[in-house]
C-alpha cells in the first residue's frame, strides 16, 4: 500500500459511512423523509446520530488528510516513514467508526488523537 | 492541456463557488445582512425561505461530495491511471452535481435523490478505479 491507496482507501470508508448514515436515517426518519426536500427540519438518535457525527469529523479528517497525502506525493517526499504515518491514521479510523457506533468514550477520544497527530506528522513531513 | 479529471475538479469547484452565491444572495436579502454579518450567536428573527435553506443544504451536500470526488480526481492523476472510463465518470460526476442544485432548490423528489446516488455511485467507482 502506497499513500495515495491509503487515501483512496479512507475515501471508500468516508462513503461507507455515509451509506451506513443513509441507512440509519431511513429507519428513523422514514424514506419518504430522505427523498423529500428535508424542509422540515427532523433529527436522529442513539447510534444513528452517532454515526452521523462520525461522518462529519471524518470529513474534516478527509480535508486535511488529503492535501497531506497529495502534497507528499506532488513533491516526491514520501519515505518509510510518511507511509507508516497514514497507515495509522487510516488504522486509527477504521476503528474511531465502530467505536463512536457502540459509543464507546475515551478510547474513541484516544483514537482520533491518534488520526489527529499522524496527519500533524505528514505536514511536518512534508515541509 | 490540462487532463480531464483535474478540468472536471476545476468545474466542480466553481459549481461550489456558484451554488454559494445562489445560497447567499437570497440568505442575506431574507435575513438581513446585519444578521449575517454579526457574530451569529442568537438564532436569526426571520425566518429563510424554503427554497433558499435548500440551497444552503446543497451546498453543504457539494462540499462532502467535492472532497470525494477531489481525492477521486487527484489520486487517479498522480498515479498515471487516467483512462476513457475514468474521465468519462469524472464528466457524469460533473452533470449529476450540476443538476443537483436546481433538482434540490425545486423540490424534485425522488429526482434530487436520484441525482445523489449518480455522483456518490461515479465517485465510488472512480476511487475503486484508483485502487485496482
Amino acid at each position: 500500500m502506497t499513500e495515495t491507496t491509503i487515501l483512496a482507501t479512507y475515501g471508500l470508508l468516508v462513503m461507507l459511512t455515509i451509506l451506513l448514515q443513509v441507512l440509519g436515517g431511513m429507519q428513523q426518519l422514514s424514506l419518504g423523509y430522505l427523498i423529500s426536500s428535508r424542509d422540515e427540519t427532523r433529527t436522529v438518535s442513539g447510534m444513528t446520530a452517532r454515526i452521523e457525527r462520525a461522518l462529519a469529523n471524518s470529513i474534516t479528517a478527509m480535508a486535511l488528510f488529503a492535501p497531506a497525502v497529495l502534497i507528499l506525493v506532488i513533491l516526491d517526499r514520501t519515505s518509510p516513514a510518511t507511509l507508516l504515518a497514514a497507515q495509522v491514521f487510516l488504522v486509527a479510523r477504521i476503528i474511531y467508526l465502530p467505536v463512536y457506533a457502540l459509543g464507546i468514550p475515551a478510547l474513541r477520544t484516544l483514537v482520533w488523537l491518534v488520526g489527529f497527530a499522524a496527519t500533524a506528522m505528514l505536514y511536518l513531513l512534508a515541509l | 492541456m490540462m487532463p480531464p479529471e483535474l478540468t472536471v475538479l476545476v468545474l466542480a469547484a466553481l459549481v461550489q463557488v456558484v451554488t454559494f452565491v445562489a445560497y447567499a444572495i437570497p440568505a442575506n436579502i431574507e435575513l438581513g445582512s446585519g444578521y449575517t454579518m454579526s457574530a451569529r450567536d442568537r438564532e436569526p428573527t426571520r425566518q429563510m425561505s424554503d427554497r433558499t435553506a435548500r440551497l444552503g443544504r446543497a451546498m453543504t451536500n457539494m462540499f462532502e461530495g467535492l472532497i470525494l470526488f477531489g481525492i477521486a480526481a487527484l489520486v487517479i492523476h498522480t498515479t498515471n491511471q487516467s483512462t476513457g472510463y475514468t474521465t468519462l465518470l469524472a464528466w457524469i460526476f460533473l452533470a449529476a452535481r450540476i443538476a443537483y442544485v436546481p433538482a434540490y432548490a425545486y423540490g424534485l423528489h425522488p429526482g434530487r435523490s436520484i441525482i445523489w446516488v449518480i455522483g456518490f455511485g461515479v465517485t465510488v467507482l472512480m476511487l475503486i478505479a484508483a485502487l485496482f
